[in-house]
């Protein structure tokens, strides 16, 4: 909402500057976006008042124009043909910029000077208007700088109304608004509207088919109007506020919503049948091409204002072409009505088209301005248009009531205690009247207005004096404030006018209240912090991806749902699908980073991912963790060779994990997975329980995505991980003999995995065998194809006694003959 | 070597005193082990100096020889010690020496040691959940997928309320079920009415997460943003409680020097409600690009929590009153560490990832 102060003014006398005027609003709930000097585009325009017009010695269709602008006399070359002398227009002196950008200079125009430049509509930027030079008012005296003689010089505030404050959608709302907040008063518009001729009545008929969408219907008629572009008064106010000039008549509706708040529409008559508007809800085949041009659908539960051939306007939003005020219309009925808020907001989502009148309409407007405001516009269309006002208004109110103030109680105790302030009735008083509220006192203490018997509820120490709920005051609300419904509706009003800053700052009272993270919060941030420590780098990718995923990563649906949760509404394709699934994210990640030459990728992700279950419901909303590393991990240096970013780091960061959260038993199965490496890929067992898959990205994927072979990923399901979790365990005594340390390396075929040895190992060498660490895989050499070599250090202790070493070599011959007897493995 | 006192005495002392000077004088003169080896021999060996007054003892009168007998056993106990710190002295100095010559280039880098960052964001969700976990607040959640009720209409928002823009919202449509009133939440609220639904009051959480929005992005709109939603349910919470829990946060957040401002303002769930600035780190207050010449930032919306959304949980508003609050956590790292474009958070762009 644009604000002009000058316009403002009118109705509030305005004791502060803008800027104090901008800080009191905005401290106060009516916010300024912005406070915008408006004219200063116009600088080195003046007025000017053409003497003579010279035909140009060269050109036929230039003239030369003496031009008094103000103690000195200047030719100017001037094309236009509405030039004549005596004419005042604006002048733009040289030395000086157009609005548009253009600079100004003494030019020669074909042989002669010209020292500066008439100017049209067009170039001053005000309108389109660019066929002529634009006039002025005659008596304007030349010289005079054009934005003061057209007053245009400015200030304007950018309010940003909250949709609560419809009120705050006019010029005169905005007034009692900076009146209630600076004790003055507000000066509505005073007119004498002269009315002629037989009543409009007598020949307008309103019929409301629709008591509860449109409650009222006020027109008004006006005959013998010319048609015209407005005066430059009623313009440049338009301008300012931010609306396009249209015609007299359009403006003045235009202008009278501004000013009031109340969205009016303007019909020629001599296009509406019978005069006869009927207020009613779509039928079956009815069309309506609006004034935008657009030929619209209706929908059924449209409201339509109609004459008897069909709809003339989409009610309350746009009117229609059909009966659009247009160059030749002589007669004019005018409509102030009041529409209820929920259908226009409706009506309008559905046609995706909003206007200024169905903004104000969906919000709320005051249903008891009707007439004033068909009054206020009729007296101006005859101040600007010219015509006869017909004597009365045909004012139709077929719900009475929404004309009647609502009445509510408040309890000042109550309020003071909400706020946390000290609040006298008197105070409350006040403040309620200075939003013109009608206010009285009902009765003292007492029942709250649900009729509950009051609780007695014990106020805080902050309300000083305050008890129970004290006086209870009875505060009759205007209509043209919609938003004051509750009793919570009139704290609030107290709040704001008696100044946030002005409430003291304090602590709730919190007696029993404790503050924690649970269990399953702690170990989320601590597999976080594991994953940190690990080295990876924690990345937030989109929840929504495209479907071709989907087929990407697992065409067959082996692992994914089969139909993933789609958006109705998605910004585009790529952005189409709720990702069931980190993996094509991190996957994303990898390549943002990989395309500028970032090849080392170390990513992980703690989300959620989206995964559909019986019909109906909402979906699981499982929260993963999904780590992906590729490139290398650890790059040359100059003390050691490059690592590369394989299985077994991932596999190496989940023991990480593992041991971090104290899950005692954990494991991988091999397992294929469309999208991962047939022959390097698992399932991670947790306890037992499946938590998630670790391995090689496919490369069908990789190559599909651009990406290189060697993509290492894993995907957890964080809920499990927490389960397996365990509280740090209790004390395990530490031994105090010293163990005994053997190195034992076997040679097996290539095909027995180091899990089945090590099962072995950790069987045969019984309890006394604590430690079993693998420290070298070796092949060729000696042996022979197909052969590998498994060496591992093994560590043996007691926690009673010194092992002697003949338990130790007898424990270690045992795991041998194990060894051979069920791998075929023999020593090296 | 032998306490200054005795020193006259030692002198003038008709056998040691010679030798203690001549010792005196060899012992300055010596630099290295072998030739302090060779002065031991010289005094203490078998055929030694001080040996040889010390033998030639008995053949003194029994006065003099408790004279010279002490002042000898007094020199050689002193060479002794001397030497041997001498000794210590110098192989000290060598051992010094010989590390020296074991000299790193300590301008040579580290080993490589991995190291991993949190994201900006998860950080600065952190940072509010510890803020609020010592007021007293515990973190909840709720769904990302949500409805319709909980989203809106439970938050005093009905269908036809100017402020639920159609347009602002994801609708998702579930598989298999013609539901249309399922959407991704535009906000955190859902989970005030979730937690409200469940739990009895007093209630005291914050509730971080994702949530979604129906927005083109651009450099300071993203569809998918973070929130952190605040709800404190209780006997007598005023709005004065509101300010004083924000701006103790807001202080923490963006440090004690900064001035907070509550503002009216408009939500459908909250009366009264209140926008929350801060005042501009950039310029401090007098106005800049960052503030738009303002000198604040807004950082969140607040308020009372309507008697009508009381009333869809089943509290009762005569009983108990609360507060609410909503901030965006993108809107707060740009503003506390001036990141440029709201996409960066989800690019995932290393370089950016490894400055936080």
């Amino acid at each position: 909402m644009r604000v002009p102060l000058k316009w403002l003014s009118e109705y509030v006398e305005l004791s502060l500057d803008a800027d104090e005027l901008a800080e009191l609003l905005t401290a106060s709930g009516t916010s300024v976006e912005g406070v915008e000097k408006v004219g200063g585009e116009w600088k080195g325009c003046v007025v000017g008042r053409i003497l003579e017009v010279l035909p140009h010695p060269s050109a036929d269709r230039l003239s030369v124009c003496r031009v008094d602008v103000g103690g000195a006399t200047r030719d100017i070359v001037c094309g236009a043909p509405n030039v004549r002398p005596g004419m005042v227009s604006p002048v733009a002196l040289p030395g000086n910029r157009l609005p548009d950008g253009r600079s100004i200079g003494e030019a020669e125009i074909r042989g002669v000077v010209s020292s500066g430049m008439l100017l049209s509509e067009r170039e001053l930027g005000i309108s389109d208007e660019a066929a002529g030079i634009m006039e002025l008012d005659g008596a304007l005296q030349p010289g005079t700088d054009l934005a003061e003689a057209l007053e245009v010089e400015d200030t304007v505030l950018v309010l940003e109304i909250t949709p609560n404050r419809p009120d705050c959608l006019s010029m005169l709302g905005v007034a009692r608004e900076v009146a209630a907040l600076t004790g003055r008063r507000v000066r509505r518009p005073r007119f004498d509207l002269p009315e002629e001729g037989e009543p409009a009545a007598s020949e307008v008929k309103v019929e409301i088919l629709e008591a509860d969408r449109c409650p009222r219907y006020v027109a008004r008629l006006i005959e013998g109007v010319s048609i015209g572009p407005s005066p430059w008064w009623l313009r440049n106010r338009l301008r300012a506020a931010g609306m396009r000039p249209i015609n007299n008549v359009v403006d003045v509706t235009n202008y009278v919503m501004l000013e009031l708040g109340q969205p009016l529409h303007a019909f020629d008559f001599h296009l509406l049948r019978d005069g006869h508007i009927i207020v009613r809800c779509k039928r079956e085949g009815e069309r309506l091409t609006t004034l935008d041009g657009v030929e619209r659908e209706l929908h059924p539960e449209d409201l339509l204002i109609c004459d008897p051939g069909g709809p003339v306007a989409l009610a309350g939003v746009m009117g229609g072409e059909n009966t659009e005020v247009n160059p030749g219309t002589v007669k004019v009925l005018l409509e102030s009505a009041h529409f209820s808020a929920p259908g226009i907001m409706l009506t309008s989502r559905r046609h995706d088209l909003s206007s200024e009148a169905s903004y104000r309409f969906e919000r709320g407007v005051d249903p008891a301005g009707c007439l004033f405001a068909a009054d206020r516009a009729a007296f101006l269309i005859k101040e600007t248009a010219g015509g006869r006002v017909r004597r009365g208004a045909v004012d139709v109110v077929v719900k009475p009531e929404v004309l009647l103030p609502r009445e509510l109680r408040l309890r000042v105790g109550r309020a003071a205690r909400l706020i946390g302030i000290t609040l006298s009735a008197p105070e409350a008083r006040g403040i309620l009247q200075s939003l013109e509220m009608e206010v009285s006192t009902a009765e003292m203490g007492g029942e709250s207005p649900a009729g509950v018997a009051g609780e007695g509820v014990p106020p805080p120490p902050v309300v000083a004096g305050g008890e129970g709920d004290g006086e209870v005051l009875r505060v009759k609300v205007p209509t043209f404030r919609p938003d004051l419904e509750r009793e919570i509706d009139l704290v609030e009003e107290l709040a704001r006018v008696y100044g946030y800053q002005r409430v003291p700052a304090t602590l709730p009272r919190t007696s029993n209240n404790v503050g924690f993270l649970t269990r399953e919060q702690v170990l989320r941030r601590e597999i976080a912090r594991v994953m940190v420590g690990c080295g990876l780098h924690e990345a937030i990718t989109w929840a929504f991806i495209p479907f071709w995923w989907m087929d990407l990563l697992d065409p067959e649906r082996k692992r994914l749902p089969e139909r993933p949760l789609r958006l109705r509404n998605p910004l585009s394709e790529e952005a189409s699908v709720m990702r069931p699934t980190l993996i094509p994210g991190l996957l994303e990640a990898a390549r943002f980073n990989i395309n500028r030459r970032i090849p080392d990728v170390h990513l992980f992700e703690m989300g959620r991912v989206f995964l559909p279950v019986r019909e109906g419901d909402l979906p699981h909303e499982p929260l993963l963790l999904g780590c992906l590393v590729c490139g290398r991990w650890v790059p040359k240096g100059w003390d050691q060779e490059a690592v590369e970013a394989d299985f077994f780091v991932l596999k190496g960061i989940l023991e990480a994990l593992s041991r971090a959260l104290h899950v005692e038993d954990w494991s991988l199965r091999r397992e294929e997975y469309p999208f991962l490496h047939p022959a390097r890929s698992a399932e991670v067992l947790l306890n037992g329980e499946e938590a998630g898959f670790l391995g090689t990205l496919h490369p069908r994927v990789a190559e599909a995505l651009d990406l290189p072979v060697g993509v290492e990923i894993m995907e957890l399901d964080v809920s499990t991980l927490v389960k397996a979790a365990r509280e740090v365990p209790p004390y395990r005594e530490i031994p105090r003999f010293p163990a005994v340390q053997v190195d034992l390396a076997v040679v097996v075929r290539e095909e027995v995995e180091a899990r089945e040895v090590e099962g072995i190992i950790r069987e045969v060498g019984g309890e006394l065998l604590r430690e079993v660490r693998l420290f070298d895989l070796y092949r060729g050499g000696q042996l022979a194809e197909g052969e590998k070599s498994l060496a591992y250090n093994l560590v043996f202790y007691a926690l009673d006694r010194t092992l002697r070493d003949e338990e130790v070599r007898r424990s270690v011959e045992g795991i041998v003959r194990a060894l051979g007897e069920k791998l075929g493995a023999r020593l090296r | 070597m032998i306490p200054e006192e005795l020193e006259e005495e030692m002198l003038s002392h008709p056998g040691l005193g010679a030798v203690y000077r001549k010792l005196k004088e060899e012992l300055a003169g010596a630099a290295d082990a072998r030739r302090l080896e060779e002065i031991r021999v010289a005094y203490l060996g078998r055929k030694g100096a001080i040996t040889a007054v010390l033998q030639g003892i008995k053949e003194l009168s029994p006065e003099e020889r408790r004279s010279t007998g002490r002042l000898a056993n007094l020199l050689k106990q002193g060479l002794e010690e001397e030497l041997a710190s001498r000794l210590e002295g110098i192989r000290r100095r060598e051992l010094e020496e010989s590390l020296r010559r074991e000299r790193l280039d300590i301008s040579l880098p580290g080993r490589h040691i991995p190291y991993g960052t949190r994201h900006l964001l998860s950080s600065i969700i952190e940072e509010i959940e510890d803020i609020f976990i010592g007021l007293g607040y515990r973190v909840a959640e709720g769904p990302e997928v949500e409805l319709d009720y909980y989203n809106f209409e439970a938050l005093n928002t009905p269908d036809w309320h100017p402020s639920k823009s159609l347009q602002d919202t994801f609708y998702v449509e579930l598989p298999g079920s013609g539901r249309s009133d399922v959407l991704l939440r535009t906000h955190t609220s859902p989970v005030q009415i979730r937690v409200m639904e469940s739990t009895p009051p007093p209630v005291y959480i914050i509730a971080p997460g994702k949530a979604y929005r129906h927005d083109v992005p651009d450099a300071t709109h993203s569809p998918m943003f973070h929130q952190v939603e605040g709800l404190a349910v209780d006997e007598g919470i005023s709005l004065g409680d509101l300010k004083g829990t924000l701006e103790t946060f807001a202080k923490r957040m963006f440090g004690e020097d900064r001035k907070v401002r509550f503002r009216p303002h408009f939500f459908p769930f909250t009366e009264p409600s209140a926008e929350v600035d801060v005042s501009c780190n950039m310029c401090g207050g007098s106005g800049c690009r960052v503030c738009k010449g303002t000198g604040w930032l807004e950082i969140l919306g607040a308020g009372m929590v309507d008697p009508n959304v009381f009333a869809y949980v089943g509290y009762d508003p005569e009983k108990w009153s609360g507060f609410a609050f909503g901030m965006g956590v993108e809107r707060i790292a740009l503003l506390k560490y001036g990141v440029p474009d709201i996409r960066f958070f989800f690019d995932n762009d290393l370089r950016l990832l490894r400055q936080y």
